[in-house]
């Protein structure tokens, strides 16, 4: 057999979703002494993020449709299939989070406190991040998304700040919501397509063809939708993630894992569109309103907010609503850049987080009243702190800007007035940024607290991450090629 | 040779500045000083070099995509053709000069590898603009001019109104942006190009209306860019920054950016009358706005400040009235000017122990070397418009143009102009007879000036007094040489019989004498000058900051706090909280009925789910076993 032949017969998709699994058991069994659980998760990561990379220098240039599928019957009598599927979108997901992921044990390292669950924990969100960005079944989608949630609920809930539980309940609320209406959404679409058909069936490939009344597609589009928009989230379905930020635990892991949930976005992308496409059509300017309002709406509250968490969570917020006015321009090239922006914001507010975790280890703060002139102690520290916020707000060269411009000359050519609208907020964009890098960089040095600047191990959180962050800003075709196809595909499924 | 290595000219000062923003701290002192200047200058040296590349149609030269999706194709490419030669040349030489000023003015200053990395950051990003082949890669440039604007008006961020004076900085022109972000995406949507040539040439397939208001949008946009009104509020407060910075930034190169966009994009802005009329008003509003207040500045830096704004006013009236070539010249000579006029303020402040009000100085001409004095009046004389020198001659083409001017409105600008050239003399006079006539009214301890500040002046005088010849009118003998060299770019031609121009020149130098004249009786032996209301109007620059204060800031932290407040707090949270609390009574009663702790809601809503989920399940297998 050649080595191309074992390679394509590899089941790398079912690879990518174990090993995070099988490290995750290993970690909860390993000994809490010792730092062996830090170890199995940075090398489980490692190996993931490894094999990654290797489907993406094979199948970047994969055209449309689906790259690698796997599939085997799983249980019979209801039709549900273990049938795992990735396009280009979800290689570009896959690349981003399994990279994402060796950043986050990487920055899990200073957690001692029931260090083998956090981590098993952590590996075990992987698992669910991974398969939500794979599952073609929506069963096998409906658990991988639950397989998410509940990491994320415990780990705020159990390691998190002093309003800890309340945050984590809030979560779990709004969390509970979307899924129950996304659960009964694709029960019934379920139930539909098998009276229709006779196949009882949850592939996503087949409930495409589902004959709908527009009424019965609005109903189930919403189901789906609501989970969607509160995971992702769009305000007014937003208020339970300044909170879950602000309560996280320190280390700014979870906030960093917390930008995957992005997932939404996804699965509006993977299943609300392609399933449901003339109540797409329906509700598509509403989405491109609400998306305005979340721009608009979240700049304003990030400008007011004390704690650099709770801002980097509205920021994160606003950002989401360019990336759902992509969506709603139903365009190519904002399509992609709506992807691209995904990426890009996990990438630079997940370095924005990790570096809040930072000064607050040298601080104990992360109140903006409380924190001045940390350029003249932590020079680089504040450097790269200059340059992921420079990032976010939009500044040509870096990330953020090749997305947010490809979503505005995109949604130009359908929408002028919304991309006009939307070109307005970078105004705020700026202001609430540059008031951040104003009180915690500039003006008078702190105080006597002596700070140390960037330790190596730091260093190596963050260099990947800036080095990303300039990579994606200048060259990001490596990312945009495998969106083009799937794009097409899901432009051309729509009336 | 091939055509690539022009992008040498915008990357070497790139790659010092990452060397310097990466390892200058590491590197002894004259090591980063070096890299910093002499990336710049060989920049210019390679200006030179390639000049040939830029006759004709210019030099096209793509270095790689840059973004691909859809019908969007943007390459980082650039264009070196005839309007961006000069400039080019302008930019890295005059940044030359003030790098080794630079040297000089920051011996004493610890964080040098900062402050040379961002100077040369901003020398790339300035190039990136000047040599553009199309909006996007120009944009870059546009905001990384911004950015390092940000970071050098504060580098001296200990002091919080220094940051902050960034902050303001880049706010105030990032909303000159938007307009200009808008444009481009208009622009693309028409054209389906964002190639700056091939916009240009297609403009004239434009709609009549629509060409207005994309007129209008990247007449804004350069308004942010340049400090025009009513974008103006940031430019006074941008003096900040270290004196060096003043020069490069906020005097020779970046607030002309303005001025050069619509230079570039001046056949489509050509199209529409209203626009032109438009960029003329705002430009000849804004040289009078600016006038008036630097009559009242105390800062020298100030009533520099003032003043390039000013300047500025007559290039936008120049593109308005139809002459790129009378902009350009006026742009390259302010740059000579202004940029020695900063630099000699520097040494100014130094020697007078960095003092910055000028009430406070007198009597330097004794004190000083007296040859900083001579530049200093070099610089003087070719800001108040004296006859023969760079800025007589370029100043008064621009007038000659509105006077000109088909349209008789543009009369109306040319008495403005008039105008403010009378006050340009006035307040400029003043500045020299306060800061050298008479005594000294304080006793500071002058530091001395390093060489290396010294003699980056002469050139600069040199260039300033003689910037004439570049495009000498035909009158003084001189061939028009930068009309003749942009070409096909250069915009209207400006004519007028010998008797009118002799007639404006008689103008001009009456403007002169009259402003002189009254400066030297005003301020020749100044007693202290008695505050009034006027005075005191025209120093806070006619109450703009107060004015937008209450405008746009309170408004906008209102509307801030009401999303945050308002929604999410009280609306959003408190349904929440309602439902909460509902659920929460209810388990209070489960808890009398069951006796058990129910310390939260939670679990209640987690038997909830499984009940719900089991009662689904229920009915799958229901409809499962049916069929």
């Amino acid at each position: 057999m050649t080595l191309t032949a074992l390679f394509s017969q590899m089941p790398w998709l079912t690879l990518l979703l174990a090993l995070p699994l099988v490290g995750a058991i290993l970690c909860m069994l390993a000994d809490p002494e010792e730092r062996t659980s830090h170890g199995l998760a940075l090398v489980t990561t490692g190996l993931v993020f490894a094999i990654a990379v290797g489907l993406f220098v094979v199948y970047s240039n994969g055209g449309g449709g689906w790259l690698l599928q796997e599939d085997a019957a799983w249980i019979t009598r209801y039709g549900i299939r273990y049938s795992l599927g990735m396009d280009g979108i979800s290689l570009v997901m896959v690349l981003l989070t399994s990279f994402l992921l060796v950043i986050a044990a990487l920055a899990a390292w200073p957690v001692r406190r029931y260090a083998p669950q956090f981590l098993g924990l952590l590996l075990l969100l992987e698992t669910g991040l991974l398969g939500i960005f794979l599952a073609v079944d929506l069963v096998l989608f409906y658990l991988f998304w639950e397989i998410m949630l509940i990491p994320l609920f415990i780990m705020i809930g159990l390691w998190g700040g002093e309003q800890r539980r309340q945050a984590a309940i809030k979560f779990f609320l709004y969390a509970l919501a979307g899924s129950l209406a996304m659960l009964i959404a694709l029960i019934s679409l379920y139930l539909l397509h098998g009276d229709q058909t006779g196949n009882y069936t949850f592939l996503l490939t087949e409930l495409v063809n589902t004959e709908l009344s527009l009424t019965q597609e609005l109903w189930l589009f919403a189901g789906f939708m609501l989970a969607f928009a509160i995971k992702t989230p769009l305000v007014p379905f937003h208020t339970w993630l300044p909170d879950a930020h602000a309560e996280s635990p320190e280390s700014g892991v979870v906030d960093l894992t917390g930008l995957l949930i992005k997932t939404g976005i996804f699965g509006m992308i993977r299943i609300a569109f392609p399933l449901f496409p003339a109540a797409t059509h329906q509700v598509l300017p509403l989405l491109g309103v609400l998306a305005l309002v979340s721009l608009f709406h979240a700049a304003w509250g990030a400008y007011r907010q004390q704690d650099i968490k709770r801002l980097f969570a509205y920021s994160s917020i606003s950002h989401v609503g360019l990336i759902l006015l992509g969506l709603a321009a139903w365009q190519v090239t904002a399509l992609e850049g709506s992807i691209l922006l995904m990426l890009t914001n996990a990438v630079a507010t997940g370095a924005l987080f990790l570096l809040v975790a930072m000064i607050r280890q040298r601080t104990g703060t992360c109140q903006l009243g409380e924190l001045s002139g940390l350029w003249g102690q932590a020079p680089n520290l504040s450097a790269l702190f200059l340059l992921f916020a420079l990032s976010s707000l939009g500044l040509p060269g870096l990330a953020n800007f090749a997305g947010e411009i490809l979503v505005l000359i995109g949604t130009f050519q359908t929408h002028p007035v919304w991309a006009s609208l939307a070109m307005v907020a970078v105004v705020f964009a700026a202001a609430y940024i540059l008031r951040l890098v104003q009180k915690v960089i500039w003006g008078p040095d702190c105080g006597a607290r002596l700070l140390h600047d960037l330790t190596p191990r730091e260093w190596l959180i963050l260099a990947p991450l800036a080095i990303l962050v300039i990579w994606l800003g200048l060259y990001p075709a490596p990312f945009l090629t495998p969106l083009h196809e799937p794009v097409q595909l899901l432009l051309g499924g729509l009336p | 040779m091939s055509e690539t290595l022009l992008f040498l000219i915008p990357l070497l000062p790139l790659v010092c500045a990452v060397i310097n923003m990466l390892f200058g701290t590491r590197l002894p002192r004259l090591f980063a000083e070096t890299t910093a200047v002499a990336g710049v200058a060989t920049s210019a040296l390679l200006t030179l070099l390639f000049w040939d590349y830029s006759t004709g149609e210019g030099t096209r030269a793509v270095l790689g995509t840059w973004l691909s999706s859809g019908d969007l194709n943007v390459a980082f490419a650039l264009n070196f053709d005839k309007l961006a030669a000069p400039m080019t040349l302008m930019v890295t030489g005059v940044a030359t000069l003030i790098h080794l000023y630079a040297i000089g003015y920051m011996h004493n200053d610890r964080d040098y590898a900062r402050f040379f990395g961002l100077l040369n950051l901003f020398v790339f990003a300035m190039l990136a603009i000047v040599l553009a082949d199309n909006l996007l890669v120009l944009f870059l440039g546009w905001e990384g001019v911004g950015l390092c604007s940000y970071g050098l008006i504060g580098f001296w961020y200990s002091q919080t109104d220094n940051a902050r004076a960034g902050t303001k900085a880049f706010l105030v022109t990032r909303v000159g942006d938007v307009f200009f972000g808008i444009a481009l995406l208009w622009l693309f949507a028409l054209t389906g190009t964002l190639s700056i040539t091939e916009i240009n040439a297609q403009a004239a397939s434009i709609s009549p209306g629509v060409v207005i208001v994309l007129t209008l949008l990247l007449l804004f946009g350069a308004c942010g860019k340049s400090a025009q009104l009513p974008l103006m509020t940031w430019l006074a407060d941008a003096m900040a920054g270290p004196t060096p910075v003043s020069a490069l930034i906020h005097a020779a190169t970046m607030v002309t950016a303005g001025v050069y966009l619509l230079c570039r994009m001046f056949p489509l802005v050509s199209l529409s009358a209203v626009g032109m009329t438009a960029i003329t008003a705002i430009g000849a509003l804004t040289a009078l706005y600016a006038a008036t207040c630097a009559l009242a500045q105390r800062e020298i830096k100030r009533v520099l400040a003032y003043s390039t704004m000013s300047q500025v006013g007559y290039m936008f009236m120049a593109v308005g009235a139809g002459t790129v070539s009378g902009a350009m010249f006026h742009l390259l000579t302010h740059a000579f000017f202004k940029a020695l006029l900063f630099m000699a303020a520097g040494c100014v402040i130094h020697l007078a122990g960095d003092e910055n009000d000028i009430f406070k100085m007198g009597g330097l001409a004794r004190r000083s070397p007296p040859e900083l004095f001579w530049v200093f009046l070099a610089g003087a004389i070719c800001l108040a418009g004296v006859p023969m020198t760079g800025g007589f001659f370029s100043k008064d083409g621009v007038l000659l143009a509105l006077f000109t001017h088909a349209d008789p409105l543009y009369r109306i600008f040319w008495l403005i102009g008039v105008i403010t050239a009378l006050l340009t003399a006035f307040y400029t006079f003043r500045l020299v007879y306060l800061v050298f006539a008479g005594e000294p009214r304080s006793n500071a301890h002058p530091h001395a000036i390093p060489l290396l500040m010294r003699w980056p002046l002469w050139p600069l005088a040199l260039l300033g007094l003689a910037g004439g010849l570049l495009n000498l009118p035909a009158l003084a003998g001189g061939g028009e040489w930068l009309h003749h060299w942009f070409g096909d770019l250069a915009g209207r031609h400006v004519t007028a019989s010998h008797d009118l121009e002799w007639q404006l020149i008689g103008l001009a130098i009456a403007l002169v004498v009259i402003g002189w004249a009254a400066a030297h009786w005003r301020y020749r032996k100044f007693q202290g000058e008695r505050d009034n209301a006027l005075t005191r109007f025209l120093l806070e620059g006619w109450r703009a900051d107060q004015l937008v204060d209450l405008m746009i800031l309170r408004p906008f932290h209102a509307i801030a706090g009401f999303c945050w407040l308002g929604c999410d707090r009280t609306l959003f949270d408190g349904t929440l909280r309602g439902l909460a609390r509902q659920a929460e009574s209810s388990g209070n009663l489960l808890r009398r009925m069951t006796t058990g702790r129910l310390s939260s809601y939670l679990s209640a809503f987690a038997w909830g789910f499984l009940l719900i989920l089991g009662w689904v399940l229920m009915a799958l297998i229901g409809r499962g076993g049916g069929h």
